[in-house]
């Protein structure tokens, strides 16, 4: 009796054929995309978002062609803090035009179609059971968006992801080796463990760890024109993994934020000088290609040159 | 999921979907050689935990004919259809918008290249863009003017 993979094809469901042709259409929409960079942590409320749009425009202000996605649809925030939330999407000749912030940013974003005052609803066959299914619909929906919208020829493609380790994990296969991560903390005891188990965690895989970003790094008082301690901590993170720079809070940046408004007013403060250092480094090591990049084996390039010869 | 005729050892061939209910589809199966139909009746989760990948279930799709089904409870609508045309900012809340916009063929035609989630709100927003420059007609010289008024 013939076994599963003696049979050609399904009988005409073609599941598995329509998977694969989206993640056809997927690799065709990111063509033009130099960079894939997903900004993490696994802990959540520790400036993913805020890091994310602000290292963008950063990134932008030295003329680079930027867009983010902001793959967190359940708390979308990008839209506000970028200004987009009422956004026009236009349909072009075979896809959707990307919404554009005032600095021309891309920003693709749920808080652009869904109020604040709503929550990300899907409809469903099995009502009361969505544990079961909700993330493959939520990853259905961001290979959509990826498959839907032009992108275009872009120097860095920005994700900025929801929390969770194993979230980021999830991430980094349905967007695969060619992402890089750089994983974001707050100088904290438990959010450093967190993202410490973000780190083991995409240390098993292919991607890129290009490090991490300390944010929240003591605040800017104005009154003082200092940056004064918001953690007593350690100076060294524990975390093995490259530290990209360090970044202060600032009350400012979040009234930007919150109102939407570019952060170039703010370039010449601590924090904007701060960000603008973390962007040089990340542009830096992502045009490094001397930096280990790791093979579908787990292996560092070098390892893996090494082993061929 | 394939199906195997066991007395033919030939793979069954998917002649029908009944429309969902309940949640359910029954899929027919059809062996080529004896002609034996079986029919896989599938419970709530498993039309959602296909459905939830994004897929279509049926034959091909034929020019002029509708043989193939969306997965979803209610057969053919996308995760936002049904929630985005009520909310805020997607309602033809204003003055002069009961007045129909007409979309030329082209014009809809880009339309419906875009994921359905994104329709109702790029068709609101671009009929009132259009009203705004005085015209009651989308063609594609309207989109295109939207994608550079707005540095797309």
């Amino acid at each position: 009796m013939k076994g599963y993979h003696d049979i050609q094809g399904d009988g005409g469901s073609r599941v598995l054929e329509q998977v694969a042709e989206q993640r056809a259409r997927i690799t065709d929409g990111l063509a033009g995309v130099r960079h894939l960079v997903a900004v993490g942590s696994g802990k959540g409320g520790v400036g993913k978002s805020t890091l994310t749009l602000h290292l963008a425009g950063a990134l932008r202000t030295r003329g680079l062609r930027v867009a983010i996605l902001d793959a967190d649809f359940n708390g979308p925030s990008q839209a506000r803090m970028a200004g987009v939330q009422g956004a026009l999407f236009v349909p072009g000749s075979d896809k959707v035009a990307l919404p554009r912030t005032t600095n021309g940013i891309g920003v693709f974003s749920m808080g652009s179609m869904i109020p604040e005052s709503e929550s990300l609803e899907f409809e469903s066959a099995a009502d009361g059971e969505s544990h079961t299914w909700r993330a493959t619909k939520e990853f259905a929906l961001l290979g959509e968006v990826l498959a839907s919208f032009e992108w275009g020829a872009l120097d860095l493609l920005m994700f900025d992801l929801p929390p969770g380790a194993e979230r980021t994990v999830q991430y980094a296969e349905f967007l695969g080796p060619r992402t890089s991560f750089l994983l974001v903390t707050i100088p904290s005891e438990v959010s450093r463990g967190v993202v410490a188990r973000s780190v083991a965690a995409l240390s098993k895989g292919p991607n890129r760890l290009l490090g991490y970003v300390e944010n929240m790094s003591g605040y800017y008082c104005r009154d003082c024109n200092a940056i004064k301690p918001l953690f007593v901590l350690p100076e060294v993170s524990g975390l093995e993994i490259p530290c990209l720079g360090t970044v202060p809070f600032d009350p400012e940046l979040a009234r930007h934020c919150d109102l939407g408004i570019s952060f170039t007013a703010l370039r010449e403060t601590p924090v904007g000088v701060a960000l603008d250092a973390v962007a040089q480094r990340l542009l830096s090591d992502l045009n490094n290609s001397a930096l280990p990049l790791k093979t579908a084996d787990g292996m560092s390039n070098v390892e893996a040159n090494e082993r061929s010869e | 999921m394939k199906f195997l005729c066991v007395p033919c050892d030939s793979p069954m061939k998917l002649q029908t979907i009944g429309p969902p209910e309940r949640g359910s589809l029954s899929v027919v199966y059809a062996c080529p050689e004896c002609g034996y139909e079986m029919a896989m009746l599938t419970n709530p989760f498993e039309t959602q935990l296909v459905s939830s990948l994004g897929v279509r279930i049926g034959p091909e799709i034929r020019e002029g004919a509708s043989s193939a089904v969306s997965t979803s409870a209610d057969g053919a609508k996308c995760p936002f259809t049904a929630m985005i045309p009520t909310m805020e900012g997607a309602q033809p809340d204003q003055a002069g918008e009961s007045i129909p916009v007409r979309w030329t063929s082209a014009a809809e035609a880009r339309l419906a290249n875009i994921p359905e989630f994104v329709r109702p709100m790029a068709r609101t927003g671009i009929e009132r863009f259009a009203r705004d420059r005085g015209t009651l007609e989308v063609d594609e010289k309207i989109l295109d003017a939207a994608k550079d008024f707005f540095g797309m």
